[in-house]
């Protein structure tokens, strides 16, 4: 009962940290200031992963950069939530023969919501947005409990795709 | 005008075949030099203004079995652009580094010896990481690398149920 209560308002005030590793940042620009203004949904850029809600991964992730998504994310307070944008943390985009970058988010960190496109152009993730916020109020989007719950699984995948490196520093 | 000087110049002084030396395009000149002598040509170029390293990169020419590394230099005074190939074996890739020379090659020469394999004598860096980190397999960017297996190996593709060319509509 209270944690549908605590839904209810988590779903209005949302701090995004966007990790722009990809060329889906410079969709973010129009997005955030006067065309399409983002802040009346409520959404925000925020500045630390410790302060945010939102972890928004634009594009392609080399195993290097998915390292530090990993941190990023365990970095932030529960809840959160993880937005992949773009077809490239979807299932690889025009990288998905790269040696270098990853094929599917969803192996290595629970995503919430997908934004499909090459690129999604602000309107999409506008929508994506209203989606995301729709889903948090109804307490669909439960990502950061799966990976509270099957911290094994994603571990495994995460070690099978960078080795023995991932918590040591070079 | 100018570059047929300096053509004229490099085969005069340097004992050049002019065989070995093409224009690219208006103020770029390629040459090629054998590997013993790709340094001391270097140094001379050095040594006339080309101040400038700009890029060195490699090819892998697999079918002839080498690599050829591209030096590209950049005289300010003599507003022109020079670049240099030379040829290495495949079975020995080896060359001397020029960072005593320009030490911008410090990054380019550390680059191909992680992506090519080539090995620079007197490179501090050679064999540490510098972009991958924990890479066992062969040095990515040479040929006979196959990254679409090495990708679909080692992260796992997205399972469609569906023909997904046969699933094209427009959404809204």
């Amino acid at each position: 009962m209270w944690e549908k209560v605590q839904d209810i308002t988590r779903g209005h005030s949302l701090w995004m940290l966007y990790y722009c590793t990809g060329c889906g940042a410079i969709e973010l620009p129009p997005t955030m200031t006067s065309r399409f203004d983002m802040e009346r949904f409520g959404i925000g850029p925020m500045a630390t992963p410790r302060q945010a809600d939102i972890l928004l991964v634009t594009g392609y992730l080399s195993t290097k950069t998915l390292r530090r998504v990993i941190y990023t994310y365990e970095q932030m307070q529960s809840p959160k939530w993880l937005v992949g944008f773009g077809s490239c943390t979807l299932n690889g985009g025009i990288y998905h023969d790269s040696y270098a970058t990853i094929n599917q988010l969803d192996q290595y960190l629970p995503v919430d919501l997908y934004l499909a496109g090459c690129m999604p152009r602000p309107e999409a993730i506008i929508k994506g947005f209203k989606q995301l916020m729709t889903m948090i109020r109804t307490g669909e989007a439960d990502g950061w409990k799966r990976y509270r719950d099957n911290r094994e699984w994603y571990r495994k995948n995460q070690t099978k795709a960078l080795g023995d490196l991932l918590y040591t520093t070079r | 005008m100018l570059q047929n000087e300096f053509i004229a110049k490099i085969e005069q002084e340097f004992g050049l075949d002019s065989a070995h030396i093409t224009i690219v395009a208006e103020k770029k000149i390629a040459v090629t030099v054998d590997s013993g002598q790709a340094l001391a040509f270097l140094s001379y170029l050095k040594n006339i203004d080309f101040i400038q390293m700009s890029l060195i990169t490699a090819v892998d020419w697999i079918a002839e079995n080498h690599f050829e590394l591209v030096y590209t230099l950049v005289s300010w005074e003599k507003n022109l652009t020079v670049s240099v190939s030379t040829f290495i074996p495949r079975s020995e890739p080896r060359m001397v580094s020029v960072r005593h020379i320009w030490p911008t090659a410090k990054y380019y020469e550390w680059d191909i010896n992680e992506f090519f394999g080539i090995v620079f004598s007197g490179h501090p860096e050679m064999g540490k990481p510098l972009f991958l980190e924990g890479w066992s397999e062969k040095p990515p960017l040479r040929k006979d690398f196959d990254p679409q297996a090495y990708s679909y190996e080692r992260f796992p593709s997205r399972e469609y149920d569906y023909e997904v060319e046969n699933k094209g509509r427009v959404v809204e």
